[in-house]
């Protein structure tokens, strides 16, 4: 009878004990935040917590960094020959990028150029002890070009055709001694002619035959942009050639200037030819002229 | 002092293996042993006489398994509270010794905590995963504690051969021999 009455007391314990848990799921499912009990639990046992993750933590990563290694060469090799691949690639993409970029450039001459170009390829650039491009060459020969053709690109000019053989022409450079083009600048109106100085070091060239500078308005400063003036059907009248480096005011009757040229002929990579020097400027353009009747009858 | 002296064990054990565990492989990450069912068989299948200090030790463990893991409080309790009497009540049909037996039985207790979780979820409208992926939990959940639980389940005995009072009492416990 004891027994079994102990036994009754103990289920009906159970029971009870069973139904806290039941009763505490229901409350905080129906709270959704943890209640304060279970803040206060969380307090006291987050310490142990803590140094037990710490400690299995730090021999963890004692394992990781220093033991299993086993893996690491082969991924080494497979990581620096992927590498090497991405390294290539970009490369390449560059490359591309950087020809894309002189296209556009190209195209962009050849909208503004109201003469018959056609685009070349630079597939060759001979340079000076100090690393300066001597003259170019580019992938347009005998059918194509002819010398003394105007060699243009997106910045500015370039120089002209030099010498035709085969499949191939060589561009004499505007900073070669030999390379002479009309210029004017803007802002006094002055003309001149740009030669090169054909200085191993640098691309500068001078304007000659500028004049005097007793003349207020005609007295060039450093910094004075240069343009084509399109005399001598050559070049198109207003292409940048470059600006004003340094003046000499030691000439009697003219001034003469250092002009730094605006194109950086190192990283030219396509150029454009003109083949025909521009149309004459129409004459009647801007005369106004009255519609005549067609047929003897005019329209309603 | 008994049963708390299991709760405070198990607790340290859950909390030693929530740190491990990161460490595992992928494929194992999922395998986590159910110790807290372990713990809470345990207790049902060696209670003396009364049944409900053992319950109380397992709601109690529950308890801590819920704020450890971010489950819903009371949620583990009522499930180790259940497997505890589940334990009682096979007690005397079976006799788990051995290490192929204690791994079976381990294995099943995983089995039985699981089932009663996924009810109490479905009872209690918890949301749950697809049932392929309760199952897999459920199938690896299993695996992991039949193959930790000779282990676990040889902690214990040692722990209660501690407490025993006799030298028969306290073979008995090594053996696995339920009082």
């Amino acid at each position: 009878m004891i027994t079994l009455r102990r036994r009754l007391v103990d289920w009906s314990l159970t029971g009870l004990l069973i139904l806290l848990p039941a009763l505490v799921l229901r409350a905080s499912l129906d709270r959704g935040t943890p209640s304060g009990l279970d803040k206060a639990l969380l307090r006291i046992t987050a310490p142990l917590e803590a140094g037990v993750s710490w400690l299995v933590e730090g021999v963890g990563g004692m394992w990781e960094r220093y033991v299993a290694l086993v893996d690491v060469e082969s991924e080494n090799r497979e990581l620096r020959a992927d590498n090497d691949k991405l390294r290539k690639q970009l490369a390449a993409m560059t490359r591309r990028a950087f020809d894309a970029a002189a296209l556009e450039d190209l195209a962009t001459v050849k909208r503004q150029t109201p003469a018959d170009t056609v685009g070349a390829r630079v597939i060759g650039a001979p340079l000076s002890p100090q690393f300066r491009v001597l003259r170019l060459r580019i992938d347009r020969g005998e059918h194509e070009v002819a010398p003394g053709m105007p060699v243009v690109v997106g910045d500015g000019p370039i120089g002209r055709i030099d010498k035709v053989y085969g499949d191939y022409a060589d561009v004499t450079l505007i900073s070669d001694p030999a390379s002479a083009i009309e210029v004017v600048i803007p802002k006094t109106g002055g003309r001149g002619m740009l030669r090169g100085l054909g200085r191993p070091d640098s691309y500068a060239c001078t304007i000659e035959w500028l004049e005097r500078e007793s003349r207020p308005e005609a007295k060039v400063e450093v910094g004075m942009e240069v343009v084509t003036s399109g005399l001598g059907a050559s070049f198109p009248p207003g292409l940048v050639v470059g600006k004003i480096s340094k003046v000499s005011r030691d000439d009697g009757m003219f001034q003469r200037a250092e002009v730094e040229p605006a194109v950086d002929v190192s990283r030219v990579r396509a150029v454009e030819v003109l083949l025909a020097p521009p149309p004459p400027p129409d004459p009647d353009a801007k005369q106004k002229r009255k519609s005549e009747p067609a047929f003897g009858t005019r329209p309603l | 002092m008994r049963t708390a002296t299991f709760v405070l064990v198990a607790y340290l054990m859950c909390v030693v293996v929530a740190s491990v565990w990161r460490f595992m492989p992928d494929a194992a990450r999922d395998a986590v042993p159910d110790l807290g069912a372990l713990t809470a068989a345990y207790l049902g299948l060696t209670a003396r006489r009364a049944l409900a200090p053992a319950v109380a030790g397992s709601i109690v463990l529950g308890y801590l398994i819920d704020l450890i893991s971010g489950a819903p409080p009371g949620l583990i309790a009522l499930v180790l509270g259940l497997t505890g009497v589940v334990a009682r009540a096979v007690q005397q049909r079976i006799y788990v010794r051995g290490w192929a037996m204690t791994a079976v039985f381990s294995g099943f207790v995983a089995l039985i905590a699981a089932a009663l979780q996924l009810i109490v979820r479905a009872a209690y409208g918890v949301p749950r995963g697809s049932w392929s992926v309760e199952l897999h939990g459920l199938a690896v959940v299993a695996i992991a504690t039949a193959i930790v639980g000779p282990a676990v389940w040889r902690i214990f005995r040692r722990i209660d051969a501690g407490f025993a009072r006799t030298h028969r009492e306290r073979d008995a416990a090594l053996e696995g021999i339920a009082p």
